[in-house]
């Protein structure tokens, strides 16, 4: 594992010691060439975990979500560079000193063998990111924003830190990989309940599950491009994850604890994607389908059952880089129009086709368009639910219509009909914008030949 | 091949009507094939008179329009040089190196799951699959049987004696 920090940790000094001409072509370089070791991880035997050394091991969930993020890392920088070229160089390189520090965050949490270290990692991923989010949004609403972000979250992960502590003394030791092998039935007593509550509370605020998302509309319209990206990518999924790793140790209150969480995220689904029907604002919108999609993780983790696993895992994978994209595609327009509205930039069809085609494949991505990996996530988070209890398949049903309907929708508003006039002053697409798109998409449709190791340990 | 919007050429007309407006004519032209005559106007100095409303979407004058100093801008930086090496670096590292041999890596990565001990954990499926497609080509084309009904070869049993 430490091929991938330290190379992460020298990013560092190589932006504050670059020439200041050469500072988005170094760290973009390393960036990729850091993801490309993490590929390495991908090489997954057996059911067991991969152990790098006593505090960090990968697994075949870990290892996606950890190639996830160092992708994400050169990306985020490429989608960056347009908007801080006018900003004084060393804001510009403590901006990217930001995302690396998130970078090195996210893949030591995805990594970390041991709850404790994970969960202060789990923290740390905040301040970088709260610190995007304030100083480099856009708007003055994004003070509100950092502010709901942080708070939803640090509300939600201090019973965490009570109930690790707690099991800490309780077991002896809170190595995941040990614990594996300790666990006992966890007798149903209130206190008991608390504990599953307080373990699974910080992880469905990130999710974040229905009732606790007010955070994210903000957070992520507020970002600048680069925050957007790394939070509707891979921090989402850091409660996805968390879920996975913690319902192992509290088994069997989840049986009945998880019914009012299933009745939220159910729900949840439909709602959020009815209101993307009804959102004007473009970043919005895709806010909200993350928490709809999202919806669908908490739903297939809760299940608990070998295929629900499998469509969470690749759910997340793939909503990561579909969530990506489309957050990169409405800042394309953002830069051109300074305005989140969508039909203020709309039949951009005709004038950028190109842009048209990611638009469309996005879209098409995000909507769960088979034979993509959103697909395979989806259809097997369906499936692992109706056989839980037939009266979901109503509500999913109804989900994946409403998803449809509101992808189809951003595509029809921004892409197709009849341009406005003032289409005449948009510059065309640079081609660090079609690069950008490819980026995300590839490694998508690559997936979607050979998803086996998208699928997760239970695969 | 494309013409109009995707004609070669037509980035650079989109790149500077986005800011400047469309170019305008000189001279006097008439088509000796049609009747189309391309005219200068008749007002001199006629620009699309400054808009009394500002509307959200009007051009931002502190926009820069990076394709104006350089029309082959890539979109990296307003260094030409720096624009282009910065657009190499994607395209090798991006594309070239990391899809590339990744994906090479991931597929050519071995038979998933637990090779020690395959029957416990379904693994191996793909190699058991075609060594028993190859099993069988070779025993059709050699006239054997495909499979024997014996699990083990009966000569190698050795029995112990019989005791009366």
């Amino acid at each position: 594992m430490l091929k991938i920090i330290i190379p992460t940790i020298m990013l560092i000094p190589l932006t504050w010691m670059s020439k200041p001409n050469m500072i988005w072509i170094n760290t973009t370089t390393y960036g990729l060439l850091i993801s490309l070791i993490s590929l390495f991880y991908l090489n997954q035997p057996n059911d067991n975990t991969l152990n790098s050394s006593l505090m960090f091991f990968s697994d075949s969930l870990s290892a996606p979500l950890l190639a996830l993020t160092t992708w994400l890392l050169p990306l985020m920088l490429m989608a960056s560079q347009h908007h801080l070229s006018k900003e004084p160089l060393t804001r510009k390189k403590l901006y990217i000193s930001m995302l690396i520090l998130l970078q090195l965050f996210l893949i030591m949490t995805f990594t970390a063998s041991e709850l404790i270290f994970f969960y202060i990692l789990f923290e740390a991923t905040l301040i970088p990111t709260l610190i995007i989010i304030t100083r480099w949004g856009n708007q003055t609403e994004r003070l509100n924003a950092g502010l709901y972000f942080l708070f939803y979250t640090l509300m939600g992960s201090l019973p965490l830190l009570v109930a690790l502590l707690y099991i800490h003394n309780f077991m002896g030791s809170l190595n995941f990989l040990m614990i594996q092998y300790w666990i006992q039935p966890l007798p149903n007593s209130w206190s008991n309940i608390f504990l599953w509550l307080a373990c699974m509370m910080a992880f469905m605020v990130k999710m974040p599950l229905y009732g606790l998302h007010l955070w994210l509309p903000k957070a992520h319209v507020e970002a600048p491009i680069a925050g957007s990206m790394v939070l509707a990518a891979v921090l989402l999924k850091l409660g996805g994850y968390g879920m996975m790793r913690i319902t192992t140790l509290l088994n069997p209150l989840t049986n009945f604890m998880a019914y009012p969480f299933m009745m939220l995220s159910l729900w949840g689904m439909i709602m959020t994607s009815s209101i993307c029907l009804r959102q004007t604002d473009l970043k919005s919108l895709i806010a909200y389908s993350s928490v709809s999609h999202m919806a669908l993780v908490i739903v297939a983790v809760l299940i608990q059952t070998p295929w629900s696993y499998m469509g969470a895992t690749a759910l997340m994978i793939a909503h990561g880089l579909t969530s990506s994209m489309l957050f990169c595609l409405a800042n394309s327009n953002y830069e051109r129009i300074h305005s989140r509205t969508m039909v203020l930039a709309r039949g951009l069809q005709t004038l950028l086709p190109l842009m048209a085609a990611w638009w469309l494949l996005a879209s098409l991505t995000n909507l769960a368009l088979p034979p993509t990996i959103n697909l395979i996530g989806e259809l097997f988070v369906v499936m692992s639910s109706f056989s839980w209890s037939n009266t979901t398949i109503i509500l999913m049903g109804i989900n994946i219509i409403i998803t449809a309907l509101y992808s189809l929708y951003m595509l029809i508003t921004t892409q197709r009909g009849k341009y406005s006039h003032h289409i005449k002053n948009i510059k065309p697409s640079f081609t660090r914008e079609n690069a950008l798109m490819t980026l995300h998409l590839l490694p998508l449709l690559l997936l979607s030949l050979n998803p086996k190791i998208i699928l997760g340990p239970i695969y | 091949m494309a013409a109009g919007l995707l004609g070669l050429g037509a980035r650079r007309l989109l790149a500077v009507a986005a800011t400047r407006g469309l170019p305008v004519a000189h001279v006097r032209w008439e088509s000796s094939s049609s009747r189309a005559v391309i005219a200068p106007s008749a007002v001199a100095g006629k620009r699309t008179p400054e808009p009394t409303v500002r509307w959200q979407e009007d051009p931002d004058p502190e926009d820069e329009n990076l394709y104006e100093k350089n029309p082959d801008s890539h979109g990296y930086d307003k260094d030409p040089v720096v624009d282009l090496w910065n657009m190499r670096v994607v395209f090798f590292f991006g594309f070239s190196i990391v899809l590339v041999f990744g994906s090479t890596f991931v597929a050519y990565l071995p038979d998933y799951r637990c090779m020690g001990c395959p029957r416990e954990w379904n693994g191996m499926q793909e190699w058991a699959r075609r060594e028993a497609e190859r099993l069988v080509k070779y025993r059709e084309a050699n006239g054997l049987p495909i499979m024997e009904s014996n699990c083990f070869d009966p000569s190698k049993i050795q029995l112990p004696e019989d005791e009366d």
